[in-house]
């Protein structure tokens, strides 16, 4: 089986957080919920400022800490490489959220920022967080792989699509959004980006193009410091780094 | 069995026929309303809001109901150690507050589960979803385990003593058990926090020992609290005035040193550091519930209890623990919001995560508090609390 993994390359990203919307939309998510977000950063002042950005979706760790400490099992990695949570055993007891250093969970039972509150203007019928008008099938829908419209008092992250990509035949070594007979099967992030900054593929097939591209762009992993192993790369091209120091600013400066 | 020979049986454990002593009266009274009140509060908020009531989000997941949890079971531990001292390590001058540290540990660990039930997204899968799971990597799997099994032995240990057995070769293995597990326990607490590198305002291997250290020091500043004032003990055991005049005011001094001790370790190793996220230590001299912890939970009752002719004073006690027992609180508070405070990989623009407890979270102070105090004024009433190994020898 595959092991499915993402290249994003950073030459290519604009920022436009497309991607953020496609995933929002695909997945019907409240506003502010980012499973996949734009991080920027900035460095120095006008004129010699240096803006820099990140797109940031969840690393679906070789060795995910979210995994590690949830204290039901419904954190999990599955087979084909996705970190997914089983929404019929979690808790709500948010440890993965501590322990996810790269800060991609979410918890839907806080204050909306945006109001008036979406949850009550589609308000849920039964034990759901909220009733979109624009959602997938109810046959889609998922809870055991955290896919669709959650259950209230658990937490939810990227699948990286699991309802599409777990639909991909056998032997499938890219998911190209380029190519009809893959394209239904793309995360949507990947489809959606304009300046096909995204790629997905199988991490285990040496001939596969994700693999090729981390081969010969220097792929690189984010806080590999940490162990956790990311399945997501970044080709940061030219550039010396990428971005991804998580401090705000230091207050002693 | 009739009616009338289940009530003689009941009899026999508590102690109905008493009456009950005008502060247990005003315990019972106060903690009921007050539980009351604060349930009532938070069930209303969760049921019309659910637990979008809790100033908590997705960057700052864990707020003040887990710190309030934290604090009682904490504390639960450190009563569960003073507890053993008489029976594991036989320094039988603690044997006068024995039975009474039992009943407040479990009661302490009632009141942060009630908190927790309260917090947690889903309480009752919890309850299955826990034990099955097998979750052996986890720190809080661990957790969940040591304190239900902490509070089977606290029963048992009470029911044991209750009924006058303090010394047969059972008791005294139940006694040495549980002062294992009340070690573990705080210790794996201590784990679910120090354990996390990706946290390094928490990433510590002292967080164990710092949580026993405190528990138990809260646990001494507990006793205090409730025999100096409030009705102490009325046996006639040698040794009692000694140890309520010298041995636990004393023994709090020298815990509030070894506390001072770790925290100036602490702090002074977080400010000096560059590394990301130990910011943390800087932006927390802001906050008001550090200065609570220095000013009134460290350095006024250190002052206290520094000179033997006023820590004996029952007065001086009283505040001294009152002061500590705030400290610490919102200590715990400060402890959760400083590891979370420098958001996880949000960007520059983030801004550090700002969280202040709404009020369906401080009204778990009185629920829990409520449920504590109520507890306690109808076991001191009807469970014989002052007991000691010698009224039955
Ligand atoms: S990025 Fe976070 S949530 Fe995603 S797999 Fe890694 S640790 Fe888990
Ligand atoms: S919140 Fe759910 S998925 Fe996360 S650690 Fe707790 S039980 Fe596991
Ligand atoms: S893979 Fe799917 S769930 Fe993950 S960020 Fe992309 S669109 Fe969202």
């Amino acid at each position: 089986m595959a092991r499915w993994g993402m290249v994003i390359d950073l030459e290519k990203c604009t920022g436009c957080q497309a991607c953020t919307t496609a995933c929002l939309m695909e997945n019907s998510r409240l506003p502010g919920e980012m499973w996949q977000d734009v991080l920027f950063y900035s460095e120095g002042e006008y004129p010699s400022g240096k803006l820099s950005w990140l797109p940031r979706p969840c690393m679906h760790c070789e060795n995910p800490s979210c995994v590690a400490v949830c204290p039901t099992g419904a954190a999990y990695k599955a087979e084909n490489g996705a970190v997914l949570i089983d929404w019929e055993k979690c808790i709500g007891c948010k440890y993965c959220m501590i322990a996810c250093p790269y800060g991609v969970r979410f918890y839907a039972e806080e204050k909306q920022k945006t109001q008036p509150d979406i949850r009550n203007v589609f308000p849920p019928s039964g034990d759901k967080v909220w009733d979109p008008p624009y959602k997938m099938p109810e046959h889609v829908q998922d809870p055991k792989h955290g896919v669709g419209i959650q259950p209230k008092n658990v937490v939810s992250k990227c699948t990286f699509c699991y309802h599409r990509i777990s639909k991909a035949p056998e032997g499938t070594t890219d998911l190209d959004p380029n190519d009809p007979a893959t394209r239904d099967f793309t995360p949507a992030c990947v489809v959606t980006c304009a300046p096909t900054a995204r790629f997905f593929g199988d991490l285990d097939n040496p001939e596969s193009n994700v693999r090729k591209l981390i081969a010969e762009k220097r792929g690189t992993r984010l806080l590999d410091q940490t162990g956790n192993r990311p399945q997501v790369y970044y080709l940061a091209g030219e550039s010396p780094a990428i971005p991804e120091t998580r401090s705000v600013r230091n207050p002693k400066t | 069995m009739t009616t009338a020979t289940y009530s003689d049986a009941l009899a026999r454990y508590v102690d109905f026929n008493k009456k009950p002593e005008q502060m247990d009266i005003a315990l019972m009274a106060g903690g009921a309303l007050s539980g009351a009140i604060g349930l009532a509060f938070v069930f209303y908020m969760l049921i019309t809001e659910g637990h979008s009531a809790f100033n908590t989000s997705s960057d700052m997941a864990w707020g003040a109901p887990i710190a309030f949890y934290l604090f009682f079971l904490l504390t639960s531990s450190g009563l569960s150690i003073i507890a053993s001292l008489d029976s594991v390590f036989g320094l039988r001058v603690f044997y006068p507050i024995a039975k009474r540290a039992v009943f407040l540990s479990i009661i302490c660990l009632i009141a942060g589960f009630s908190i927790l039930a309260l917090e947690i997204g889903r309480p009752f899968r919890m309850l299955w979803a826990l034990p099955f799971s097998l979750q052996i990597r986890s720190p809080m799997w661990w957790m969940g385990v040591l304190y239900s099994t902490d509070l089977m032995l606290l029963f048992v240990k009470f029911y044991l003593i209750h009924t006058g057995d303090w010394h047969s070769r059972f008791s005294h293995l139940i006694a040495r058990i549980s002062f294992v597990v009340c070690i573990l326990a705080p210790g794996t607490l201590g784990l679910v926090f120090g354990m996390m590198a990706m946290r390094p305002a928490w990433h510590s291997n002292v967080m164990p020992m710092y949580f026993i250290l405190t528990g138990f020091t809260t646990a001494v500043s507990f006793m205090l609290f409730f025999t100096s004032l409030l009705p102490r003990d009325k046996t006639s055991a040698p040794n009692v005035d000694e140890l309520y005049h010298e041995i636990l005011p004393r023994l709090f001094f020298v815990l509030l040193l070894a506390v001072i001790a770790i925290r100036f370790g602490q702090i002074v190793t977080g400010l000096w550091s560059n590394f990301e996220g130990l910011e943390a230590n800087w932006l927390q001299l802001q906050s008001p519930f550090f200065w609570i912890e220095i000013v009134a939970g460290l350095a006024l009752p250190t002052a206290m209890m520094a000179f033997d002719s006023v820590r004996r004073r029952p007065l001086v006690q009283f505040v001294a623990a009152s002061l500590f027992n705030t400290g610490i609180f919102f200590s715990r508070l400060e402890l959760l919001i400083m590891g979370q405070k420098v958001p996880l990989f949000k960007g520059y623009w983030a801004g550090y995560v700002e969280y202040w407890p709404s009020l369906t979270e401080w009204m778990l102070i009185p629920a829990g508090c409520g449920v504590f105090l109520f507890l306690y004024g109808a076991g001191n009433w009807l469970l014989r609390l002052s007991d000691t190994e010698r009224n039955n020898h």
